[in-house]
């Protein structure tokens, strides 16, 4: 008697894994695969795909769900405002250290704002930065300045929160001579936590404070001049 | 900082535009509410993104890693719905069966929807609904053969999608 060659079998193997074959079909593929070691390993294969199947519902086959397209927009939404939560608990643990030192303060003299520390983070061939905090600020007003020397002058980040949104903030620097240099201005945006960039021409070392004018109040804060002269390390090399 | 980690916000747009899917499709299939599932998908990629740092490819791939977050956070979402039970054709039933066999159920059953549509149909006709071979044959026009063949196809191409799926026995 001829004999069904191997493929012929394995291809019965789907249907005898899913308990399918008749009677005689099966005693014929059992006796194939007393003597074939490929298609016991396809069967042990298939056998634990279809050990699978009671587990799936075929109601779910036809189309994968899909999310509203609105969920990419609220996730993203999400990250940007956690992400500028962050950012503003950074920057209110950076001017936190300064009130409190500020608080100190006052309790000793009657100073409007103090410089809170000089040169905080730099390094080696780095301008050293300098934080101001502004001291009294109206409740729910917070207020801080980070001034960092340059060839060119002063760059000054400043960070604004607790106004009315749409307030117009103009910075200006004030110069050991007493001459005011304006900065520029921003508008405070509710919500918008991030820092205001702005330059000035008057040099650091020059500045005996910088102030924020936020609608018809202004702010003064106090600068280190010492502690702040621009030093450009290649400079320093060739002298 | 582990390259591939999810750094940038462009990074999680990348992760949601190629796993957002099937992470909506899992959640939806644990937690049977489409609100609680987009919920659970939200909070996934939030926590993702404030532990983006911490992914690390050399561990594991983003897609597992971001289904080990979306697991926990159906827990989390089941648990706070447990004391709420829902109300189903039957009764009173529990609102989210096991994560296991949930897990389980929407792999098999994203297996089938990736499988072709001549393999899904014999195994739906032949398997689900337990019609003789002959007569999915004769509705199909095929020989009988061919319908038993593609059974076989059928269940490899079904082991082939889960491997690639990352199911393991």
């Amino acid at each position: 008697m001829r004999t069904k060659p191997c493929r012929d079998w394995r291809i019965s193997l789907g249907a005898y894994a899913l308990g399918h074959l008749d009677e005689e079909e099966r005693a014929g593929l059992e006796a194939h695969l007393e003597g074939c070691p490929e298609c016991r390993a396809e069967l042990a294969s298939l056998g634990g795909v279809a050990a699978l199947l009671p587990h799936a519902d075929p109601v779910h086959f036809d189309k994968a769900p899909e999310p509203s397209p609105e969920l990419g927009r609220r996730i993203f939404a999400g990250i940007e405002a956690d992400t500028r939560r962050e950012r503003r608990r950074q920057l209110r643990r950076r001017w936190s250290l300064g009130f409190g030192a500020a608080g100190l303060a006052a309790a000793t003299a009657t100073v409007l704002a103090l410089v809170v520390f000089a040169g905080g983070g730099s390094g080696p061939g780095q301008a050293p930065q300098q934080q101001v905090a502004f001291a009294d600020l109206p409740p729910g007003v917070e207020m801080g300045a980070t001034l960092e020397p340059h060839s060119f002058g002063t760059e000054i980040h400043v960070y604004v929160s607790g106004v009315r949104s749409g307030t117009l903030c103009k910075v200006f620097l004030r110069g050991d001579d007493g001459v005011r240099y304006s900065a520029g201005s921003f508008r405070y945006r509710w919500g918008d936590d991030s820092e205001a960039v702005l330059s000035s021409g008057l040099d650091l070392s020059r500045t005996a404070a910088v102030g924020v004018r936020a609608g018809n109040r202004t702010f003064v804060a106090p600068v280190d001049s010492t502690a702040t002269a621009f030093t450009n390390p290649q400079e320093e090399e060739a002298t | 900082m582990s390259p591939g980690a999810l750094s940038q916000e462009r990074d999680v747009r990348e992760a949601y535009a190629a796993h957002s899917g099937e992470l909506y499709g899992f959640a939806l299939r644990s937690l049977d509410d489409a609100g609680l599932a987009e919920e659970a998908v939200q909070e996934t990629f939030l926590r993702a993104w404030r532990a983006g740092e911490r992914f690390d490819p050399q561990i594991g791939s983003l897609r597992t890693w971001l289904f080990a977050i979306l697991r926990n956070v159906v827990i989390d979402l089941g648990r706070a719905r447990s004391v709420r039970p829902k109300v189903g054709q039957s009764g009173i039933e529990p609102s989210v069966e096991p994560l296991e066999e949930a897990l389980l159920s929407w792999q098999v059953e994203e297996a089938m929807r990736r499988i072709g549509d001549d393999h899904r149909r014999v195994l739906v006709e032949t398997y689900y609904r337990g019609r003789p071979y002959s007569e999915v044959a004769e509705e199909l026009g095929v020989p009988e053969g061919t319908v038993k063949s593609r059974v076989y196809y059928g269940l490899r191409a079904l082991r082939v999608v889960l491997e690639e799926m990352g199911y393991e026995d």
